[in-house]
């Protein structure tokens, strides 16, 4: 399944819920896609897309999706403890594993090899975890942790496809929008 | 009030609710204050960096918050503040306890720390070094004001003429 797809039938079932996209192709799909106010765009910072969802999902009663990459939280693998330990139950991360750092050229990340994020999930105490590599999968669990309390840790297999423009959005407007829409 | 207490009182005075943190043993005690009052949450990181995450996350969705860290773990946060909290514009008051200073008996911990407000200075970030005076008050509430109305990170850099720390 190629991302755009994958993040078009996520979409299809978000209402309120608070989005946060990694930096790169997932954000730039996501403003593609459809832009909305609780859809938090990260232009950097990489690792920290569900270090931030975390904080988010502390600071919120609704739910709380991170969009985020296998290759970025390789990065800060240290935040899937955290959320272990703080247990949010509104909490779901989302990881497109497509088994590479794709933007600098395909090299294979370590999930391409022995690392399996859903087995360090659950080592961490997470115990709402699943991986799935089709749609159909993906539609399934992602409608039971948009009910069920979690937190939930899903692995996405997924592939590239073509990049889109980068998204036309600033970050100070990107955090404004957002902010303004839990403080009025 | 102790100096530890003054900083919960000016965090509470402005609803600053979330903590993020890596355990140093000079704000050990003020992170144990607030553990123990029901006003604040307190987060323990496993890294600065994610503690910037936690923290941006928290402002992003309408509640002020923190991060308590050391000098070192300064170094492990920067590309963090310089990517998102800049660009964003996310103010996050960040306590920092200068390793390095006077009485360090760790040769390692003194090129980060005092390599800690130059790169806050270059980053463009302002900062506040906190000793034992009588304007530790108004300088701690005065810099967390400034921050929110700036919208930009400021550092409270905590030293050993504050807590005594490792002073001996």
């Amino acid at each position: 399944m190629h991302r755009l797809e994958a993040t078009r039938l996520l979409l299809k079932h978000v209402r309120d819920e608070a989005l946060v996209a990694n930096l790169g192709p997932t954000a730039d799909e996501l403003w593609h896609l459809g832009h909305r106010d609780r859809n938090f765009y990260t232009f950097g910072s990489m690792g920290l897309c569900s270090s931030i969802a975390l904080g988010m999902a502390l600071s919120t009663e609704g739910k709380v999706v991170s969009l985020d990459g296998d290759g970025s939280l390789l990065m800060n693998m240290g935040t899937i403890a955290t959320i272990g330990r703080e247990r949010p139950g509104n909490l779901i991360v989302v990881v497109w594993d497509n088994e590479e750092w794709c933007q600098t050229g395909h090299q294979k990340s370590h999930t391409a090899f022995y690392t399996d994020l859903e087995r360090v999930a659950r080592g961490c105490g997470i115990e709402k975890t699943a991986t799935v590599d089709d749609l159909e999968g993906l539609e399934a669990v992602f409608m039971q942790a948009l009910e069920e309390e979690g937190p939930w840790f899903i692995v996405a297999k997924i592939e590239e496809g073509e990049p889109l423009p980068v998204m036309p959005i600033e970050p100070e407007m990107t955090l404004y929008r957002f902010r303004k829409s839990f403080t009025g | 009030m102790t100096w530890a207490e003054t900083i919960v009182e000016a965090l509470k005075g402005n609803q600053v609710s979330l903590i993020a943190f890596v355990p140093d043993v000079s704000i050990d005690v003020v992170t144990r204050l607030m553990e123990e009052d029901p006003f604040f949450h307190v987060v323990a990181a496993t890294r600065e960096e994610e503690a910037i995450g936690i923290a941006a996350g928290a402002y992003a969705a309408g509640r002020n918050a923190a991060v308590f860290m050391q000098s070192s773990g300064f170094g492990n946060c920067i590309n963090a503040i310089a990517s998102l909290c800049i660009p964003c514009r996310i103010p996050i008051p960040l306590f920092i306890n200068l390793r390095g200073e006077l009485g360090e008996f760790n040769i390692a911990q003194v090129p980060m720390g005092r390599a800690t407000r130059p790169v806050l200075d270059v980053l463009g970030l302002p900062y506040y070094t906190l000793t034992m005076d009588e304007n530790l008050d108004k300088v701690v509430r005065g810099a967390l004001k400034l921050c929110y109305s700036s919208r930009e990170p400021l550092a409270l850099c905590l030293t050993p003429l504050l807590h005594g720390g490792k002073l001996a």
